[in-house]
Protein backbone atom coordinates (compact mmCIF):
# COMPACT_ATOMS: atom_id res chain seq x y z
CA UNK A 1 0.00 0.00 0.00
CA UNK A 2 2.75 2.48 0.97
CA UNK A 3 4.76 1.63 -2.17
CA UNK A 4 1.72 2.21 -4.43
CA UNK A 5 0.91 5.40 -2.50
CA UNK A 6 4.41 6.74 -3.22
CA UNK A 7 4.09 5.97 -6.96
CA UNK A 8 0.81 7.91 -7.08
CA UNK A 9 2.37 10.81 -5.15
CA UNK A 10 5.43 10.94 -7.43
CA UNK A 11 3.42 10.87 -10.66
CA UNK A 12 1.05 13.60 -9.44
CA UNK A 13 3.40 16.05 -7.71
CA UNK A 14 5.06 17.83 -10.61
CA UNK A 15 1.77 18.46 -12.43
CA UNK A 16 0.14 19.72 -9.21
CA UNK A 17 3.10 22.07 -8.69
CA UNK A 18 2.95 23.64 -12.17
CA UNK A 19 -0.85 23.94 -12.18
CA UNK A 20 -0.77 25.44 -8.65
CA UNK A 21 1.63 28.17 -9.78
CA UNK A 22 -0.32 28.81 -12.99
CA UNK A 23 -3.59 29.29 -11.10
CA UNK A 24 -1.95 31.48 -8.44
CA UNK A 25 -0.56 33.66 -11.24
CA UNK A 26 -3.90 34.09 -12.99
CA UNK A 27 -5.57 34.95 -9.65
CA UNK A 28 -2.85 37.48 -8.83
CA UNK A 29 -3.43 39.44 -12.01
CA UNK A 30 -7.21 39.24 -11.51
CA UNK A 31 -7.96 37.27 -14.61
CA UNK A 32 -10.31 34.69 -13.15
CA UNK A 33 -11.96 34.36 -16.55
CA UNK A 34 -8.87 32.48 -17.80
CA UNK A 35 -9.26 29.76 -15.16
CA UNK A 36 -11.70 27.64 -17.23
CA UNK A 37 -9.02 27.41 -19.97
CA UNK A 38 -6.48 26.01 -17.51
CA UNK A 39 -9.02 23.51 -16.20
CA UNK A 40 -9.89 22.62 -19.79
CA UNK A 41 -6.24 21.70 -20.39
CA UNK A 42 -6.11 19.67 -17.16
CA UNK A 43 -9.41 17.94 -17.91
CA UNK A 44 -8.43 17.08 -21.49
CA UNK A 45 -5.13 15.59 -20.31
CA UNK A 46 -6.82 13.46 -17.62
CA UNK A 47 -9.59 12.22 -19.93
CA UNK A 48 -7.25 11.47 -22.87
CA UNK A 49 -4.66 9.73 -20.64
CA UNK A 50 -7.24 7.58 -18.85
CA UNK A 51 -8.98 6.79 -22.16
CA UNK A 52 -5.75 5.86 -23.95
CA UNK A 53 -4.58 3.89 -20.91
CA UNK A 54 -7.87 1.97 -20.74
CA UNK A 55 -7.88 1.11 -24.45
CA UNK A 56 -4.23 0.01 -24.27
CA UNK A 57 -4.95 -2.11 -21.17
CA UNK A 58 -8.30 -3.64 -22.08
CA UNK A 59 -8.50 -3.12 -25.86
CA UNK A 60 -7.14 -5.05 -28.82
CA UNK A 61 -3.87 -3.12 -29.05
CA UNK A 62 -1.04 -2.38 -26.64
CA UNK A 63 1.83 0.07 -27.03
CA UNK A 64 5.33 -1.21 -27.77
CA UNK A 65 8.06 -0.30 -25.30
CA UNK A 66 9.98 1.75 -27.86
CA UNK A 67 6.93 3.84 -28.81
CA UNK A 68 6.06 4.44 -25.16
CA UNK A 69 9.57 5.66 -24.30
CA UNK A 70 9.73 7.85 -27.44
CA UNK A 71 6.36 9.44 -26.66
CA UNK A 72 7.32 10.08 -23.02
CA UNK A 73 10.73 11.47 -24.03
CA UNK A 74 9.37 13.78 -26.73
CA UNK A 75 6.48 15.00 -24.54
CA UNK A 76 8.99 15.82 -21.76
CA UNK A 77 11.10 17.92 -24.10
CA UNK A 78 8.01 19.71 -25.48
CA UNK A 79 6.79 20.29 -21.89
CA UNK A 80 10.16 21.90 -21.05
CA UNK A 81 9.80 24.28 -24.01
CA UNK A 82 6.31 25.28 -22.90
CA UNK A 83 7.15 25.76 -19.23
CA UNK A 84 10.16 27.89 -20.27
CA UNK A 85 7.88 29.94 -22.51
CA UNK A 86 5.40 30.28 -19.64
CA UNK A 87 8.12 31.64 -17.27
CA UNK A 88 9.12 34.41 -19.67
CA UNK A 89 5.57 35.11 -20.68
CA UNK A 90 4.70 35.65 -17.01
CA UNK A 91 7.67 38.04 -16.67
CA UNK A 92 6.62 40.00 -19.75
CA UNK A 93 3.08 40.27 -18.49
CA UNK A 94 4.43 41.32 -15.10
CA UNK A 95 6.35 44.19 -16.68
CA UNK A 96 3.04 45.34 -18.12
CA UNK A 97 1.54 45.17 -14.62
CA UNK A 98 4.45 47.08 -13.08
CA UNK A 99 3.86 49.99 -15.44
CA UNK A 100 0.16 49.61 -14.88
CA UNK A 101 -0.42 49.00 -18.53
CA UNK A 102 -3.29 46.62 -18.01
CA UNK A 103 -3.99 46.51 -21.73
CA UNK A 104 -0.63 44.91 -22.32
CA UNK A 105 -1.42 42.20 -19.79
CA UNK A 106 -4.78 41.66 -21.42
CA UNK A 107 -3.32 41.33 -24.90
CA UNK A 108 -0.74 38.85 -23.63
CA UNK A 109 -3.48 36.81 -22.06
CA UNK A 110 -5.67 36.71 -25.14
CA UNK A 111 -2.66 35.88 -27.26
CA UNK A 112 -1.53 33.20 -24.87
CA UNK A 113 -4.91 31.78 -24.02
CA UNK A 114 -4.42 28.58 -25.95
CA UNK A 115 -0.80 28.47 -24.89
CA UNK A 116 -2.08 28.25 -21.29
CA UNK A 117 -4.34 25.33 -22.23
CA UNK A 118 -1.30 23.60 -23.72
CA UNK A 119 0.91 24.24 -20.67
CA UNK A 120 -1.79 22.81 -18.39
CA UNK A 121 -2.35 19.92 -20.80
CA UNK A 122 1.35 19.04 -21.04
CA UNK A 123 2.00 19.41 -17.31
CA UNK A 124 -0.64 16.77 -16.60
CA UNK A 125 -0.41 14.73 -19.81
CA UNK A 126 3.37 14.32 -19.98
CA UNK A 127 3.39 11.35 -17.64
CA UNK A 128 -0.31 10.78 -18.19
CA UNK A 129 -0.16 7.57 -20.20
CA UNK A 130 2.33 5.95 -17.81
CA UNK A 131 0.23 6.99 -14.79
CA UNK A 132 -2.99 5.79 -16.45
CA UNK A 133 -1.42 2.40 -17.29
CA UNK A 134 -0.34 2.12 -13.64
CA UNK A 135 -3.82 3.05 -12.39
CA UNK A 136 -5.59 0.61 -14.71
CA UNK A 137 -3.19 -2.14 -13.62
CA UNK A 138 -4.16 -1.34 -10.03
CA UNK A 139 -7.84 -1.50 -11.06
CA UNK A 140 -7.26 -4.91 -12.64
CA UNK A 141 -5.62 -6.11 -9.42
CA UNK A 142 -8.57 -4.87 -7.36
CA UNK A 143 -10.39 -8.12 -8.14
CA UNK A 144 -8.06 -9.80 -5.65
CA UNK A 145 -6.92 -6.87 -3.51
CA UNK A 146 -8.08 -3.25 -3.29
CA UNK A 147 -4.88 -2.10 -1.56
CA UNK A 148 -2.88 -1.08 -4.71
CA UNK A 149 -5.74 1.05 -6.06
CA UNK A 150 -6.42 2.66 -2.68
CA UNK A 151 -2.72 3.45 -2.27
CA UNK A 152 -2.38 4.92 -5.79
CA UNK A 153 -5.55 7.03 -5.43
CA UNK A 154 -4.44 8.35 -2.02
CA UNK A 155 -1.01 9.24 -3.45
CA UNK A 156 -2.52 11.27 -6.28
CA UNK A 157 -4.96 12.92 -3.85
CA UNK A 158 -2.10 13.98 -1.54
CA UNK A 159 -0.16 15.41 -4.51
CA UNK A 160 -3.20 17.54 -5.39
CA UNK A 161 -3.47 18.75 -1.76
CA UNK A 162 0.24 19.70 -1.83
CA UNK A 163 -0.30 21.59 -5.11
CA UNK A 164 -3.20 23.44 -3.46
CA UNK A 165 -1.09 24.30 -0.41
CA UNK A 166 1.64 25.68 -2.69
CA UNK A 167 -0.99 27.77 -4.44
CA UNK A 168 -2.27 29.09 -1.07
CA UNK A 169 1.30 29.88 -0.04
CA UNK A 170 2.45 31.76 -3.13
CA UNK A 171 -0.82 33.59 -3.77
CA UNK A 172 -0.17 35.65 -0.59
CA UNK A 173 3.34 36.96 -1.35
CA UNK A 174 3.85 40.23 -3.24
CA UNK A 175 4.01 40.26 -7.01
CA UNK A 176 7.73 40.91 -7.58
CA UNK A 177 8.72 38.20 -5.12
CA UNK A 178 6.08 35.92 -6.62
CA UNK A 179 7.64 36.16 -10.08
CA UNK A 180 11.19 35.74 -8.83
CA UNK A 181 10.40 32.67 -6.72
CA UNK A 182 7.91 30.87 -8.94
CA UNK A 183 10.10 31.60 -11.98
CA UNK A 184 13.18 30.14 -10.29
CA UNK A 185 11.21 27.09 -9.06
CA UNK A 186 9.76 26.50 -12.53
CA UNK A 187 13.23 26.70 -14.15
CA UNK A 188 14.53 23.96 -11.82
CA UNK A 189 11.38 21.87 -12.45
CA UNK A 190 11.67 22.32 -16.23
CA UNK A 191 15.36 21.35 -16.14
CA UNK A 192 14.40 18.14 -14.31
CA UNK A 193 11.72 17.36 -16.88
CA UNK A 194 14.23 17.91 -19.69
CA UNK A 195 16.80 15.60 -18.07
CA UNK A 196 14.07 13.01 -17.51
CA UNK A 197 13.11 13.22 -21.20
CA UNK A 198 16.76 12.69 -22.15
CA UNK A 199 16.84 9.62 -19.90
CA UNK A 200 13.73 8.20 -21.61
CA UNK A 201 15.35 8.70 -25.01
CA UNK A 202 18.52 7.02 -23.67
CA UNK A 203 16.41 4.06 -22.53
CA UNK A 204 14.74 3.89 -25.94
CA UNK A 205 18.24 3.74 -27.48
CA UNK A 206 17.71 7.00 -29.42
CA UNK A 207 20.41 8.79 -27.41
CA UNK A 208 23.63 7.07 -26.22
CA UNK A 209 25.25 6.88 -22.79
CA UNK A 210 22.60 5.10 -20.69
CA UNK A 211 25.24 3.33 -18.61
CA UNK A 212 27.70 6.24 -18.30
CA UNK A 213 26.69 7.47 -14.85
CA UNK A 214 27.82 10.89 -13.59
CA UNK A 215 26.92 9.86 -10.04
CA UNK A 216 24.95 7.17 -8.24
CA UNK A 217 23.67 8.06 -4.77
CA UNK A 218 20.96 5.37 -4.71
CA UNK A 219 22.36 4.03 -1.44
CA UNK A 220 21.90 7.39 0.32
CA UNK A 221 18.65 8.34 -1.45
CA UNK A 222 16.74 5.13 -2.30
CA UNK A 223 14.28 5.91 -5.13
CA UNK A 224 11.48 4.07 -3.29
CA UNK A 225 11.93 6.02 -0.02
CA UNK A 226 9.56 8.88 0.80
CA UNK A 227 12.27 11.52 0.40
CA UNK A 228 13.49 9.91 -2.85
CA UNK A 229 9.86 10.07 -4.02
CA UNK A 230 9.51 13.76 -3.13
CA UNK A 231 12.81 14.65 -4.86
CA UNK A 232 11.81 12.69 -7.96
CA UNK A 233 8.24 14.01 -7.99
CA UNK A 234 9.13 17.69 -7.65
CA UNK A 235 12.60 18.11 -9.19
CA UNK A 236 12.75 14.87 -11.21
CA UNK A 237 15.96 14.15 -9.32
CA UNK A 238 17.30 10.73 -10.26
CA UNK A 239 19.73 9.17 -7.72
CA UNK A 240 21.53 7.48 -10.63
CA UNK A 241 22.08 10.22 -13.19
CA UNK A 242 23.87 9.77 -16.52
CA UNK A 243 26.51 12.22 -17.80
CA UNK A 244 24.22 13.29 -20.65
CA UNK A 245 21.34 14.01 -18.23
CA UNK A 246 23.63 15.98 -15.91
CA UNK A 247 25.13 17.93 -18.84
CA UNK A 248 21.74 18.84 -20.29
CA UNK A 249 20.45 19.85 -16.82
CA UNK A 250 23.44 22.12 -16.16
CA UNK A 251 23.31 23.66 -19.66
CA UNK A 252 19.60 24.41 -19.31
CA UNK A 253 19.77 25.85 -15.77
CA UNK A 254 22.94 27.81 -16.64
CA UNK A 255 21.43 29.41 -19.73
CA UNK A 256 17.83 29.99 -18.66
CA UNK A 257 18.60 31.05 -15.07
CA UNK A 258 21.12 33.64 -16.35
CA UNK A 259 18.61 35.12 -18.81
CA UNK A 260 15.91 35.02 -16.11
CA UNK A 261 18.01 36.82 -13.48
CA UNK A 262 19.10 39.46 -15.99
CA UNK A 263 15.50 40.07 -17.06
CA UNK A 264 14.29 40.31 -13.44
CA UNK A 265 17.10 42.77 -12.58
CA UNK A 266 16.33 44.82 -15.67
CA UNK A 267 12.71 45.08 -14.56
CA UNK A 268 13.60 46.14 -11.07
CA UNK A 269 15.88 48.89 -12.31
CA UNK A 270 13.27 50.29 -14.65
CA UNK A 271 10.63 50.08 -11.94
CA UNK A 272 12.65 51.85 -9.24
CA UNK A 273 13.28 55.43 -10.30
CA UNK A 274 12.35 56.54 -6.75
CA UNK A 275 14.68 54.22 -4.86
CA UNK A 276 14.83 54.54 -1.06
CA UNK A 277 17.60 56.87 0.09
CA UNK A 278 19.15 54.20 2.33
CA UNK A 279 19.56 51.99 -0.72
CA UNK A 280 21.27 54.70 -2.73
CA UNK A 281 23.79 55.48 0.00
CA UNK A 282 24.85 51.84 0.36
CA UNK A 283 25.21 51.53 -3.40
CA UNK A 284 27.31 54.67 -3.57
CA UNK A 285 29.75 53.46 -0.92
CA UNK B 1 -5.17 34.26 -32.70
CA UNK B 2 -2.78 31.40 -33.41
CA UNK B 3 0.50 32.00 -31.57
CA UNK B 4 3.82 30.40 -32.40
CA UNK B 5 3.81 28.07 -29.39
CA UNK B 6 0.30 26.94 -30.35
CA UNK B 7 1.49 25.95 -33.82
CA UNK B 8 4.42 24.11 -32.28
CA UNK B 9 1.95 22.37 -30.00
CA UNK B 10 -0.17 21.15 -32.89
CA UNK B 11 2.90 19.86 -34.73
CA UNK B 12 3.99 18.06 -31.58
CA UNK B 13 0.55 16.54 -31.05
CA UNK B 14 0.57 15.22 -34.64
CA UNK B 15 4.03 13.67 -34.15
CA UNK B 16 2.99 11.96 -30.94
CA UNK B 17 -0.25 10.69 -32.49
CA UNK B 18 1.69 9.24 -35.44
CA UNK B 19 4.11 7.55 -33.03
CA UNK B 20 1.24 6.11 -31.01
CA UNK B 21 -0.29 4.63 -34.16
CA UNK B 22 2.92 3.11 -35.54
CA UNK B 23 3.89 1.87 -32.08
CA UNK B 24 0.66 -0.07 -31.63
CA UNK B 25 1.02 -3.81 -31.19
CA UNK B 26 -1.77 -6.37 -30.88
CA UNK B 27 -2.70 -7.30 -27.31
CA UNK B 28 -2.91 -10.98 -26.49
CA UNK B 29 -6.61 -11.27 -27.39
CA UNK B 30 -6.57 -14.79 -28.79
CA UNK B 31 -3.98 -13.80 -31.38
CA UNK B 32 -1.96 -16.93 -32.10
CA UNK B 33 1.21 -15.02 -33.04
CA UNK B 34 1.50 -13.56 -29.54
CA UNK B 35 3.34 -15.38 -26.79
CA UNK B 36 2.60 -14.58 -23.17
CA UNK B 37 5.20 -15.29 -20.52
CA UNK B 38 4.33 -14.73 -16.90
CA UNK B 39 6.97 -13.29 -14.61
CA UNK B 40 6.95 -13.44 -10.81
CA UNK B 41 9.02 -10.63 -9.31
CA UNK B 42 9.61 -11.32 -5.62
CA UNK B 43 12.03 -9.84 -3.08
CA UNK B 44 14.96 -11.91 -4.33
CA UNK B 45 13.93 -13.65 -7.54
CA UNK B 46 12.64 -12.98 -11.04
CA UNK B 47 10.98 -16.23 -12.14
CA UNK B 48 9.79 -16.62 -15.75
CA UNK B 49 7.29 -19.26 -16.91
CA UNK B 50 9.58 -19.95 -19.90
CA UNK B 51 13.14 -19.00 -20.86
CA UNK B 52 12.57 -19.37 -24.59
CA UNK B 53 9.99 -17.96 -27.01
CA UNK B 54 9.45 -17.68 -30.77
CA UNK B 55 10.21 -14.30 -32.41
CA UNK B 56 7.31 -11.89 -32.81
CA UNK B 57 5.13 -10.16 -30.24
CA UNK B 58 6.16 -11.18 -26.75
CA UNK B 59 4.02 -10.25 -23.78
CA UNK B 60 5.72 -10.39 -20.40
CA UNK B 61 3.04 -10.34 -17.74
CA UNK B 62 4.91 -9.24 -14.62
CA UNK B 63 3.36 -9.74 -11.19
CA UNK B 64 4.96 -8.14 -8.15
CA UNK B 65 4.73 -10.54 -5.20
CA UNK B 66 7.27 -8.60 -3.13
CA UNK B 67 6.58 -5.56 -0.96
CA UNK B 68 8.75 -3.03 -2.82
CA UNK B 69 8.01 -1.34 -6.15
CA UNK B 70 9.68 -3.32 -8.93
CA UNK B 71 10.71 -3.01 -12.58
CA UNK B 72 11.23 -5.69 -15.22
CA UNK B 73 13.82 -5.46 -17.99
CA UNK B 74 14.47 -7.38 -21.20
CA UNK B 75 18.13 -6.73 -22.04
CA UNK B 76 20.20 -7.32 -25.17
CA UNK B 77 22.92 -9.99 -25.45
CA UNK B 78 25.45 -7.58 -23.88
CA UNK B 79 23.30 -7.58 -20.74
CA UNK B 80 23.17 -3.75 -20.84
CA UNK B 81 21.13 -2.46 -23.78
CA UNK B 82 17.44 -2.15 -22.87
CA UNK B 83 15.12 -3.91 -25.31
CA UNK B 84 12.06 -3.43 -23.15
CA UNK B 85 11.20 -2.26 -19.66
CA UNK B 86 8.09 -1.89 -17.54
CA UNK B 87 8.24 0.44 -14.53
CA UNK B 88 6.01 1.27 -11.59
CA UNK B 89 4.89 -2.26 -10.78
CA UNK B 90 3.59 -1.70 -7.27
CA UNK B 91 3.17 -4.58 -4.82
CA UNK B 92 0.20 -6.76 -5.78
CA UNK B 93 0.01 -5.29 -9.28
CA UNK B 94 0.45 -7.08 -12.62
CA UNK B 95 1.72 -5.09 -15.59
CA UNK B 96 2.54 -6.12 -19.12
CA UNK B 97 5.60 -5.44 -21.24
CA UNK B 98 4.93 -5.87 -24.95
CA UNK B 99 7.95 -6.15 -27.24
CA UNK B 100 8.37 -7.12 -30.86
CA UNK B 101 11.37 -9.43 -30.42
CA UNK B 102 13.82 -10.54 -33.09
CA UNK B 103 15.53 -13.94 -32.85
CA UNK B 104 18.61 -13.82 -30.60
CA UNK B 105 20.02 -14.00 -27.10
CA UNK B 106 18.64 -11.81 -24.36
CA UNK B 107 18.66 -11.41 -20.58
CA UNK B 108 15.76 -10.82 -18.22
CA UNK B 109 16.08 -9.14 -14.82
CA UNK B 110 13.83 -7.64 -12.11
CA UNK B 111 14.72 -4.58 -10.05
CA UNK B 112 12.79 -4.51 -6.75
CA UNK B 113 13.51 -1.24 -4.95
CA UNK B 114 14.51 0.28 -8.33
CA UNK B 115 18.26 0.30 -7.59
CA UNK B 116 21.39 -1.69 -8.30
CA UNK B 117 21.94 -4.55 -10.69
CA UNK B 118 18.61 -6.21 -9.98
CA UNK B 119 17.80 -9.79 -9.01
CA UNK B 120 17.26 -13.09 -10.85
CA UNK B 121 19.15 -12.10 -14.01
CA UNK B 122 18.74 -15.01 -16.46
CA UNK B 123 19.41 -15.81 -20.11
CA UNK B 124 16.41 -15.69 -22.44
CA UNK B 125 16.38 -17.04 -25.99
CA UNK B 126 14.18 -15.95 -28.87
CA UNK B 127 14.02 -18.54 -31.66
CA UNK B 128 13.22 -17.75 -35.30
CA UNK B 129 9.51 -18.25 -35.91
CA UNK B 130 9.71 -17.05 -39.51
CA UNK B 131 7.35 -14.13 -38.70
CA UNK B 132 8.09 -10.96 -40.66
CA UNK B 133 9.29 -8.34 -38.16
CA UNK B 134 10.08 -5.54 -40.58
CA UNK B 135 7.44 -3.36 -38.91
CA UNK B 136 9.19 -3.41 -35.54
CA UNK B 137 11.26 -0.58 -34.12
CA UNK B 138 13.58 -3.03 -32.37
Amino acid sequence: MLANFLIGLREGLEAALVIGILIAYVRKIDRHDVLPRIWLGVGLAVVISLGLGASLTFGAYGLSFQAQELIAGILSIIATIFVTWMIFWMLRAARGLGRELRNEVDSHLTGAGWGLVLVAFLAVGREGIETALFIWAAVQASGSTALPLTGAALGIAVSIVLGYLLYRGVVRINLTRFFTWTGAILIIVAAGVLAYGVHDLQEAGVLPGLHALAFDVSAAIPPDSWYGTLLKGTLNFSPATTWLEAGVWLAYVGTVMTIFIRTVRGHRRSEEPIAPAANLSTQGA
Amino acid sequence: MITRPTRLGFAAAATVAALALTGCVANNAGDSTDTTISVDSSANDCALSANEAPSGNLVFSVTNSGDQVTEFYLLGDDGLRIIGEVENIGPGITRELVVLAKPGDYFTVCKPGLTGEGVGKAAFTVTDSGTDLSFGLA
